[in-house]
This record gives C-alpha cells, structure tokens and sequence, in this order.
C-alpha cells in the first residue's frame, strides 16, 4: 500500500520505527499518522461501535469526524488521522467486536 | 432501497429519523432529541448538512440563515481532566 | 498569555494571516490540531496550465519556515475548545491566550453523501484518500471506486492514478429525493461542462471538454452511454449510480445500476464489482462552530458551501474583534484564501496602528484577493460569484 516511488513526489526516505497495534508488532514510517502507519500495515478496522458492534475505519481523515479514535499507551479515544507515530507506541484498538 | 445511517456517531438510520419527522420533529434540535442524531462525539460536524438537507426536503421550507442547531462550548470533546488542570470555572462567564 | 493577534488554523489562510501580522511587528500566536502545518494544502498535487505542478505540502513547509523565522508562536496538536468575551481563547492543553483580535482560518469539514455500508471500513472521504496518498504516501486502497462527480474527486482519482492505485470508476451517488443535485445525469453533465473554460489542470479540462462534445450537448443526458467515457484512463460514469457498499469487516464490492433519463436506478441492471476502497466526494462546507459559539452572526449561502459568518469587507465579523479568512467565508482555493489571509493579517495590523498609510494598503490587499478571484482556475462551487455578492448583500443590509 506505501507509495515508495512516486512519478512527481519522489522516492519515500523516511527512517522506519515499531510500534504495535493489539499487541502485535508494525513497522511505521517517522512523522506519519497512526492511521496511515496501520493503514500501510492492512490494517482497516480502528474501533467497534456501542450500539451495533459495528467496525469503523479511517472517514475523515482530518480529524473532524473521531471515528478512528484508538488507544495510544493507555490514553483513551486518541485520534488516529491526527496523532504523529512514535518509536515503541502502545496502539489499542476501541469498543468491542461481536463475538 | 436500503436503510442507511445518517448520523454516524449515534447510529441513527435515515428510516428512524424520516418517522421522527412524521410524528412531529420539525427542527435540527427536535430531531435531535428524539433520535440523539448529532448528539455524538463530532457534534454534528459528519451529519449536520445531512439533516439540514433532509428537514428542508421535508417540512419544504429553505435551510435557515442562523443554523437552528446552535454550538455551545466545548466545541470539541474535552477530558474531564484537561478542564480540570486549567483550574477555572468557567462557568458563569459566558 | 497576551497576543496582538491570535490566529485559529495553520492552513493556507491562518498562516498567510500570521506572517502578515507578524511581519508589521504584531505578536501573534497560530493555534492547529493537526501536528502538521498546512491544513487543506497536505494533499495538493495537480498540474497548473502555466506553472508545473502544485504541491501543497511544500507550500505549506515554505509557509510554516516563514511562521517560525518571524517568531510566531505556534500551537500544532492543541484544540480551541471555548473563546470568551473580549477576547480569551482556550485550549484543551490548558493554556489561556488573550488577545483583542482573533482570526478564525478554521477551514472546511467535508459532506457527506450517506450510502447504505458507507460506515464500513475502507470507505472514506475523498479528503482523508488524499491526505492519506499524497502527504502520508499511502493508498487509500487497490481497488478504488467514487462517489460522486466534482471538481476535487476528479482531481484525487487522478492523483490516485498517477501513485498507482487503480481506480475503477467514479459514480453517480445513488439517487436520494433530499439530495437530487447531485445525482440527477443531466444536471451533472451541464456541471462538467462548465469545469472545462476553467479548469485547473489539464485532466480537469478533459473531462469538461468530453462533456461538452457537441453531440452530448445535442442529444441530452438520455445519449451518456451506460458505459461511462475514460478521461485519462478513469472510467467516468454518469449513468451509473453506486446503490450500495457491502463487505463484513471492510468494504469488498460495491452494488451499481444503471440511472435511467429521470434518474431513477434500473433495477434489473444491478451489478456487484469488486473493490477494497470507496472515496465519497460531497463537497465542503465551512466550518464555523467557533464562529457560532463565539456570537457571529450567520448566514446560509448555498452558493458559497452551507452556513456562512457574516463579514465585511475588512473581513471583520458581527463580534469586534473577530475576523475570518479562507474556507469559513465560503469554499474556494487556497490561493485566495492565502490572498484573504494576508488582507485579515493587514487590517488587524492597521487597527493595531502598526502601519503608516493603513487605508491604502487594505485597498491593495483587497485588490489582492480579487484578482486571486480572477486568476482561480478551480471553482470548487458553481456560482461562486453569486454566492460572494450575497455575502456583501447580507452584510449591507445589516449595517
């Protein structure tokens, strides 16, 4: 899904960090979102929601709609679509899946 | 056609508030209190055009000029702690 | 804290306002939420006519290099949550910035065109595809289908394209009784038409001038062919409706029809399509909530994206003290808005008394800002002008 080389952007040179995402290990790239990192990583679902169980994703991708709100060391209801990866950061996903 | 969800936040289903609307809902806020839709944590920001356009189809009446469904502070959710580290109350100021 | 000027948003207009200010020797103070400056900018790219290539992100670093030489305090990943009388803004972090002037450059929020699956995974905005693509460097997806046919989402499946991602093909949103601008064949086509004398690149232009071929504009929308036309390889289909989006954890196919001459779908023509991604693209509105809480007066302005805050020509709104620039005050590019920006940043410095002959240089910024007007090769709403000549009408009529 990384864009490594683009026609009008160029070749992608950022420095590659870890972090995890329900207890597994991912590879994210310095200065990227959380939700791009996961993204990148095939990873879709972010949260379930209260009422339907239902998994929802990255929509707005500006931070103005919350619906990828996860869990970043411990601190809850952190915006994905808005938050910088860190080298090491805890990610949870939020809410339950059916069973 | 298929039901859909409208107010993304709350789950509300355009089918819900359509039979909201027949039972007397006029306005964004009477909607919202009936079905909680724009109630959620964006504050509308996803669905508020949507009911804007869905009210004004059908009460055929134009979309107001003040928005009927007014913003009040916080605007943006805010932790019970971060109001509680500014160490004000704030209250009474507005 | 106490500033001469504190500005809401870091995207084209909030920074051009800052660097304005500062440069006349305000002290000001630039509040984002984004940990990256540059607001709508991020995802940029497109081919101008004359000038190569626009891209966004490095407008905004070169816009973000000038805040921080001229000492701009600059608040990234901090949320305005409440503005108090005379003027207090506060943020979720906990500081208090004081100020007399403030300038809400808080933007757009994008529409949403409700679809039944469009909460599933994998279905997102055309905004969030583009900041994803182009500033993050990662496709939105594989297999990308999208909603609706504007300005923006014909310039993203472009972007798409060019990085890659397939996209294989841009729909009719499906047809809603509350929504039927948007969906309705005929209507789109005279829309796409009327991109093609001022489009701002090339691909833009191609597909007005598809559009505009004599014999579509002869024998209506009934002729489209049910196939769509490639512009650039896309397929474009304007008769072609996406009814539904299914998949159990993240969108796998997306449900088409056929949208016959009154714009109803023909059921018996249903198809499934593979997909991993669907980008819905509604338009904007500005995003006035602060302007709302804060007491602006409003108006609704079609033309112009959704509800507007009244404002002069200084950019001032209903609140003394309070101005706006950019996407607030109606949907268009980012160079007018870096161009409403620098007129906002010149009169709070004017009134501030740090300019000598301040009447002339305000007539000159707003001479600015028209020609941006002037020379904009995008028109993100139709009538733009008509909704421009309300506002004024609006705030005429108020005073």
């Amino acid at each position: 899904m990384r864009i490594k080389k683009h026609p009008i952007l160029g070749k992608l040179e950022e420095k590659e960090i870890n972090i995890t995402f329900n207890g597994r290990e991912f590879a994210a790239l310095e200065g990227e979102s959380i939700a791009a990192a996961l993204l990148a990583n095939h990873i879709r679902i972010l949260s379930y929601t209260e009422k339907r169980q239902e998994p929802r994703g990255i929509y707005c991708g500006i931070g103005h709609c919350y619906e990828c709100r996860v869990t970043v060391d411990g601190e809850r209801s952190v915006r994905a679509c808005i938050t910088t990866v860190k080298d090491g950061m805890r990610i949870e996903s939020q809410g339950e899946s059916p069973k | 056609m298929s039901d859909k969800i409208i107010c993304r936040c709350e789950e509300v289903l355009l089918s819900e508030i359509v039979e909201a609307m027949k039972t007397g809902a006029q306005t964004e806020k009477e909607l919202k209190l009936k079905t909680r839709a724009g109630m959620g944590i964006c504050q509308g920001r996803t669905c508020r055009p949507l009911l804007e356009q869905i009210i004004s189809f059908y009460t055929n009446k134009k979309i107001p000029q003040a928005s009927n469904l007014t913003f009040s502070i916080p605007v943006r959710p805010l932790s019970l702690s971060a109001l509680a580290h500014t160490g004000k109350d704030y209250k009474n100021e507005n | 804290m106490k500033y001469d000027l504190v500005v809401i948003g870091a995207g084209p207009a909030g920074m051009s306002a800052a660097i304005k200010a500062a440069s006349h020797g305000a002290t000001v103070a630039i509040v984002d939420e984004n940990p990256a400056a540059g607001g709508k900018l991020l995802g940029q790219l497109y081919k101008e006519p004359k000038t190569g290539w626009w891209i966004g992100r490095e407008v905004a670093k070169s816009l973000e290099e000038k805040v921080k030489r001229l000492g701009i305090d600059y608040f990234p990943e901090n949320e305005v949550w409440a503005i108090f009388p005379q003027w207090k803004v506060l943020l979720n972090h906990g500081e208090e910035l004081h100020t007399d002037y403030i300038l809400l450059a808080t933007g757009a929020a994008e529409k949403a065109i409700p679809v039944p699956g469009w909460t599933i995974p994998g279905v997102m905005s055309i905004g969030a595809a583009q900041v994803l693509n182009n500033f993050h460097r990662v496709n939105p997806g594989k297999r990308i289908a999208i909603i609706g046919i504007d300005a923006l989402s014909l310039t993203v499946a472009n972007e798409l394209k060019l990085s890659g991602a397939q996209v294989i093909g841009i729909y009719l949103p499906p047809p809603d009784d509350f929504l039927d601008r948007i969906s309705n064949p005929q209507q789109m086509i005279a829309y796409l038409s009327s991109l093609a004398d001022a489009a701002p690149n090339h691909f833009l232009k191609f597909a007005g001038k598809v559009t505009q071929n004599e014999f579509i504009q002869k024998v209506s929308a009934a002729f489209y062919p049910y196939r769509g036309m490639k512009i650039w390889g896309i397929p474009l289909f304007l008769r072609k409706s996406i009814l539904e989006i299914e998949g159990d954890k993240q969108a796998e196919q997306i449900k088409i029809a056929k949208i016959s001459r009154d714009g109803l779908p023909e059921m018996e023509s249903v198809k499934t399509i593979q997909v991993d991604c669907v980008c819905i693209s509604g338009g904007l509105y500005p995003l006035s909530e602060l302007a709302s809480a804060a007491g602006c007066e409003f108006a609704y302005i079609n033309e112009l994206g959704g509800h507007i805050p009244l404002h002069s020509q200084e950019m001032e709104t209903t609140q003394t003290g309070i101005f706006v620039a950019g996407n607030i005050t109606g949907i268009e590019g980012a160079k007018i808005a870096m161009a409403q920006g620098e007129l906002a940043g010149t009169v709070v410095s004017d009134r501030l008394g740090l300019l000598k002959s301040g009447t002339a240089i305000i007539k000159k910024a707003q001479a600015r800002v028209e020609k941006a007007r002037e020379n904009a090769l995008i028109k993100f709403q139709p009538d733009i002008e008509k909704g421009r000549e309300l506002a004024v009408q609006f705030w005429d009529e108020r005073t």
